[in-house]
């Protein structure tokens, strides 16, 4: 046994020794291997990885056959990769020291009196810390055949055997991994075969446990959703994280997988206004089938941290892909957009618009949108477009737009541009006697609208841009 | 009859009219009095403006011009461009009485948007001398939104898209600046829009265009009639129409100017910035500049209708040859 662990080739590799020392996991583990494991893999992911399989063997979480084989691959993989650094390309403008120098704590329960409540007139499911809860949820004008609940509640097997043909397909980076290791419970969108739903699904993700401001504890909840939508089923999906209270200090590791059937349409609404203290890391999977269509509307205002990484992978032709997103840093915050669209197959249609604005000096964004047009990816139709805004000095954007085309017949764009507000607009408004001030509100509270009013549900877009508004509201009143 | 005067001097007022016939050009821009004192090393050719005898204008008007209150005076205004410090205007001299409309004609190049942009503070440039007195106050040293709150309007040659601010939240904003000013309360959007549905009928634009965004997919002579929209909106004491012309077929363009003939009231003047005397069958102007290669000179409209105007020198020479009496 410790002959096969000193060689760190054995490690990352041979099943038979791996697995034997994962089934240690849920029992009380001697002292002796964690300590030669740590030689091979980073001390701190390790910590994490064994503070989130406690809880989750003391807490009383379902343990359904794909959501055990999700964490048996996810510990492996968490085993072998090191926490990231500024070395690596993927984390080269993100700094994540929030997480690193804070305790990480898992939520194991949900809170148990929660002052929340729900406004919102389309079907909706809550997730608190990572934990559905069914109280604060209403999911009653669904249409027959679609679910929407915890994995362990499918009516199905033969649904359950869907979910699982596709669960630990795709390996994401370390945050992907840790929240397959820890997420307690996995909410389920299953949409039948030619099923359209004419409500969309509201799915709002509260953070209440936190830690305060200096105290370096860092609760973190991983939820988890996995939308499968078969053939020619159209849905909306709203996901909304949230944080209650007053600026806490949590982690919210979030997951969202969507398969989209042939011929299916899904329209994505995600919205993140987290507290300005929070670390919040989501990660949206898609796989597309011929001729489907997804779109996906990210309006991001919220958290210290916040990544949003993205990876689309078409596997059929005809598809079309239209991302939008809007960032928003009026703070000491990072906002990142890392996404990756991979096609291999003809005649895909996409369209990516990212648009941010810094308004603060310390504030940062961060893009890197890749799109691969694969081999066999003839006659695709990409486009990408970034604008960004940056409104204080020594403000920061980093914008890495990148097409990797191997494809010939092909029609690939992209633009970027970084600027402060645009003279001959400023002008016309001074032109007819509306003063500088009043014409930088309209102007910057304008910039975020192209994206913002491609949310289909008025309600969401009013809620937004209100909650957008007051956000520059201070902003605006410092500057002139 | 037709009598031409030239008055070119930049210490003397644009009032003192001397009057002069002369059958050579150089002499007759020479001729004025104290211009030795312009014709000096200098090589540029200064700006001269020919006024006419205010007998002349008295008969079209009916009223001495000198009874009707002075708006705009502008004397000797010299500016370059900011970036490059090359010299656009080299003296211009223009008044505007109450009640006026002034054509400004000329030759691409000489300056005529570059004055109007000047008289409204656009940052490209900079004035470098001369001075400008609108209702009594020296505009040079307001900013833009002060001169456009003092009532000076400006419809601009190019008009700017403004994606994401619709057009009823433009003229809401900059009509409350204006209510703000004076004291008066401010008026929500539905108030607003209220005041504003009639005033669409001038332009005839449907309402549905308040929706959109300013300019934003709009053709030339949409941009064009919203710029005289904004004009019915917010009333101006002077309105600079740059070019408010050019793009329009003759339809949108009798919309114009029935909207712009519609606006005129013996208190307020409008200055058009032309290149077409089509417009000026319209709105029929009282004066005529014209500004070409630095000289600007100003002809009654009677005047012109006798002659067919050209912009080659020689033929304005010629033209000027023209020896009345």
């Amino acid at each position: 046994m410790a002959a096969t662990l000193l060689s760190p080739h054995l490690l990352l590799n041979p099943k038979l020794s791996i697995q034997t020392s994962a089934s240690k996991f849920p029992t009380p583990k001697s002292r002796s291997t964690p300590k030669i494991r740590a030689a091979f893999s980073d001390p701190f992911v390790l910590q994490i990885a064994e503070t989130l399989e406690d809880s989750l063997s003391s807490s009383l979480t379902s343990s359904s056959a794909p959501l055990q084989k999700l964490r048996d691959a996810s510990s492996q993989t968490v085993l072998s990769t090191p926490w990231p650094s500024r070395k690596d390309e993927p984390f080269r403008f993100t700094d994540t020291s929030l997480i690193r120098y804070s305790q990480v704590t898992p939520i194991s329960h949900p809170p148990t009196s929660i002052a929340i409540s729900t406004d919102t007139q389309f079907p909706n499911l809550s997730i608190v810390d990572g934990h559905i809860v069914y109280s604060l949820s209403n999911l009653s004008q669904l249409p027959t055949g679609v679910f929407v609940g915890s994995l362990s509640s499918l009516p199905s097997e033969t649904i359950t055997k869907r979910v699982s043909e596709f669960v630990a397909n795709f390996e994401g980076d370390l945050f992907w991994s840790l929240n397959g290791l820890g997420t307690p419970d996995m909410v389920v969108v299953y949409v039948p075969a030619g099923c359209r739903v004419e409500m969309p699904l509201h799915i709002v993700y509260y953070s209440v446990e936190g830690g305060d401001i200096g105290s370096k504890k860092l609760p973190v909840s991983n939820p988890r959703a996995f939308v499968l939508v078969e053939e020619g089923g159209e849905i909306g999906v709203i996901e909304e994280y949230v944080g209650v209270g007053e600026n806490k200090c949590y982690w919210a590791n979030a997951v969202t997988e969507v398969v989209i059937g042939e011929g299916a349409k899904v329209k994505h609404s995600y919205i993140q206004s987290q507290s300005l203290s929070a670390a919040h890391i989501k990660w949206t999977s898609v796989q597309q089938g011929s001729s489907s269509s997804y779109e996906l509307i990210e309006v991001s205002t919220g958290g210290k941290l916040s990544r949003h990484n993205v990876n689309i992978q078409q596997v059929g032709p005809d598809t079309v892909t239209e991302l939008s997103a809007f960032h928003l840093s009026v703070g000491d915050q990072t906002q990142d957009l890392h996404s990756r669209l991979v096609l291999d197959h003809p005649r895909g249609y996409s369209r990516q618009l990212h648009k941010c604005i810094v308004a603060h000096s310390l504030g940062q964004a961060v893009f890197d949108g890749n799109i691969k047009v694969n081999r066999y990816a003839q006659k695709t139709d990409a486009g990408q477009l970034t604008r960004s805004l940056l409104l204080e000095p020594r403000a920061t954007v980093n914008v890495k737009p990148n097409l990797q085309i191997i494809a010939d017949d092909v029609k690939c764009s992209h633009g970027a541009a970084i600027s402060d507000l645009e003279e001959n607009q400023l002008f016309y408004f001074l032109a007819r006697g509306i003063d500088l001030e009043t014409a930088r509100k309209a102007l910057i509270c304008s910039f975020g609208g192209e994206v913002i009013e491609r949310l289909p549900y008025s309600s969401i877009r009013k809620k937004v841009e209100t909650h957008i508004k007051a956000l520059l509201e201070p902003t605006l009143k410092g500057s002139s | 009859m037709a009598r031409f005067c030239c008055a070119c001097s930049p210490q003397s007022s644009p009032l003192t009219f001397i009057p002069k016939s002369s059958s050579n050009f150089r002499a007759f821009t020479c001729s004025a009095t104290r211009l030795l004192s312009i014709r000096t090393p200098s090589r540029r050719p200064l700006s001269l403006t020919a006024t006419l005898a205010t007998v002349h204008s008295a008969e079209a008007s009916g009223v001495d011009s000198r009874d009707k209150k002075l708006l705009l005076e502008v004397k000797d205004l010299t500016a370059v461009i900011s970036e490059t410090k090359q010299q656009i205007l080299k003296g211009v001299n223009l008044v505007v009485y109450e009640g006026e409309v002034h054509a400004v004609m000329g030759k691409n190049g000489s300056g005529k948007s570059t004055f109007s942009k000047v008289l409204v503070g656009h940052p490209d440039y900079e004035v470098t001398g001369g001075t400008v007195v609108f209702k009594g106050e020296n505009l040079l040293d307001m900013e833009p939104e002060e001169r456009a709150l003092a009532g000076l309007f400006m419809s601009f040659q190019s008009p700017v898209e403004i994606p994401g601010v619709s057009n009823i939240d433009f003229l809401n904003m900059a009509y409350n600046a204006q209510r703000r000013k004076l004291g008066l309360p401010e008026l929500g959007p539905i108030e607003f829009y209220g005041y504003i549905s009639p005033k669409l009928d001038i332009v005839n634009m449907k309402i549905d265009f308040l929706n959109r965004n300013v300019n934003e997919g709009f053709s030339g002579g949409e941009r064009k009639r919203n710029e005289i929209l904004q004009l019915a909106v917010l009333g101006a004491d002077l309105a600079i129409l740059d070019e408010i012309d050019s793009g329009l077929d003759i339809d949108a363009l009798k919309d114009v100017a029935k909207a712009v003939n519609g606006l005129l009231t013996p208190v307020n003047s409008v200055l058009i910035i032309t290149h077409y005397l089509r417009l000026l069958e319209f709105i029929k102007p009282t004066y005529i500049h014209v500004m070409v290669l630095d000289l600007c000179l100003k002809f009654h409209r009677k005047q012109m209708e006798q002659f067919h105007f050209g912009w080659q020198s020689e033929k304005l020479k010629s033209t000027l040859n023209f020896s009345p009496l």
